[in-house]
């Protein structure tokens, strides 16, 4: 219960400051549009062989925007050193990173908000039946990513080999979430039902389980003083 | 549950970061009601000793006690410290007054506001406490940063350099709260270069060179 309310109020913290910045969003959602964009014109040949190259592109801008954005969410954490009055405070360690992961999952879905509708329509991807289970793998498959991204981001505070851990390590564990969610979506755009897909969904769903359990668990250690 | 503690000990501490010896093995005792302030050049280890008593870094050697209590209590203890460290901690795109309240919050303050509307006052805080801190001078921010240190009543106050920056007047409103503080039995350990300020606020200052203590004056 402490975890939690801790968490909530970094959380809050994060989104009170980009409320007021939208520095993040904005970055972020232009960065998504952009890729979009270039992988549509790149790659779009004809209606039907769209939907085997859209979810490469959907999750690559994912992953992407993904790292952009918990870098920068991160970042504000090291700017005065301001981690260090959260660490100050009798709260759990896990909190922190609970509270940074909320954020940051908060502010990426915000930006696949965006980036879903606009990858369906420059794919020419018909939404009606695709939409609803589309936003569940991309939830899903996020949760995944952020977690461990989050994750080796708190590690990077006191690091300056931050960049390279998150490319060394992040990209290789979250690997395996990735590619379950790009094979899913790919399945969703040949016109596998919600069923169809459902297994998937459940690998993406221990994936998650999976992934939080072991941030909650060492980020305690990670977050601990050096 | 926050935990107490009338005296801070530490025996042997040493700090190492890497191949540099930032700490060579500190014996020290803090009490409650004492004013206790850290000189030396740079590099001898005085903010070293502080952020280790802060709990924001393990020592390589040694040990410290708050009271009964190890280092092992740290969720218990944390509630007890205050520090002002030299990067002030704050978040600049917060105001000083959202600063403090999530200060409060996190550490469970349930008076909160009133608390932090008290400092504001004692600190002259009120003319840019609903300003973003990036907009502060260094003066201003390093006042937000000592509010944010006894929001929660500290028993053990731990200062970097807080006269850095502040003019006169400042600088006077800091020794009342330090004195303020004594009285009310915290254990405030300062570390500053500025020798007036010291002696206006110390009951025993003490020298480190190279991690040591060298020249104890009581």
């Amino acid at each position: 219960m402490r975890t939690l309310r801790a968490a909530w109020l970094v959380a809050l913290k994060d989104l009170q400051l980009e409320l007021r910045t939208k520095e993040i969003l904005t970055s972020t959602g232009l960065f998504a549009v952009l890729v979009v964009t270039l992988g549509s014109l790149a790659f779009y040949t004809d209606p039907v062989s769209s939907p085997d190259v859209a979810p490469g592109v959907l999750w690559i801008s994912i992953l992407f925007c993904g790292i952009l954005l918990i870098g920068r969410s991160w970042a504000l954490e090291r700017e005065n050193d301001a981690v260090y009055g959260l660490l100050l405070a009798p709260i759990p360690r896990a909190s922190i990173y609970v509270g940074k992961t909320l954020s940051a999952l908060v502010l990426l879905f915000a930006v696949e908000l965006l980036l879903v509708p606009l990858c369906l329509i420059f794919f020419q991807i018909e939404p009606s039946g695709v939409m609803l289970p589309l936003l569940a793998l991309v939830f899903l498959g996020s949760i995944g990513f952020v977690s461990t991204a989050s994750l080796f981001s708190a590690v990077g505070i006191r690091t300056r080999a931050r960049d390279l851990m998150l490319s060394v390590l992040v990209f290789p564990l979250v690997a395996p979430a990735l590619l379950a969610s790009a094979v899913a979506t790919r399945e969703l755009f040949a016109g596998a039902t919600m069923a169809e897909i459902l297994g998937w969904m459940r690998i993406l769903t221990a994936f998650d389980l999976l992934f939080v359990g072991f941030g909650v668990w060492v980020s305690r250690y990670l977050l601990a003083e050096t | 549950m926050k935990l107490d503690f009338e005296e801070v000990s530490v025996a042997g501490l040493a700090k190492s970061y890497g191949p540099t010896l930032a700490l060579a093995g500190v014996d020290l005792s803090f009490d409650a009601g004492m004013v206790t302030v850290i000189q030396g050049s740079n590099g001898s280890g005085k903010s070293t000793l502080l952020w280790l008593l802060a709990m924001l870094a393990y020592p390589t050697r040694g040990e410290i006690r708050y009271g009964q209590y190890g280092v092992t209590h740290a969720d218990g203890l944390r509630g007890r410290i205050g520090f002002v460290a030299h990067q002030l901690q704050l978040y600049p795109g917060l105001s000083g007054h959202e600063n403090l309240l999530l200060a409060a919050k996190l550490q469970s303050i349930p008076y909160a506001e009133k608390r932090a509307s008290d400092l504001c006052d004692a600190l002259a805080l009120d003319e840019y406490w609903n300003r973003p801190v990036r907009t502060y001078s260094r003066g201003q921010a390093q006042r937000v940063s000592i509010a944010r240190a006894l929001l929660h009543e500290p028993r053990l106050l731990l200062m970097d350099e807080p006269a850095t920056g502040l003019d006169a007047k400042s600088t006077a409103s800091i020794v009342e709260l330090i004195e303020q503080e004594r009285q009310e039995g915290a254990i405030v350990i300062i570390v500053t270069h500025e020798a007036k300020f010291a002696s206006a606020v110390s009951d025993r200052i003490l020298h480190m060179d190279r991690g040591r203590i060298v020249e104890p004056e009581v």
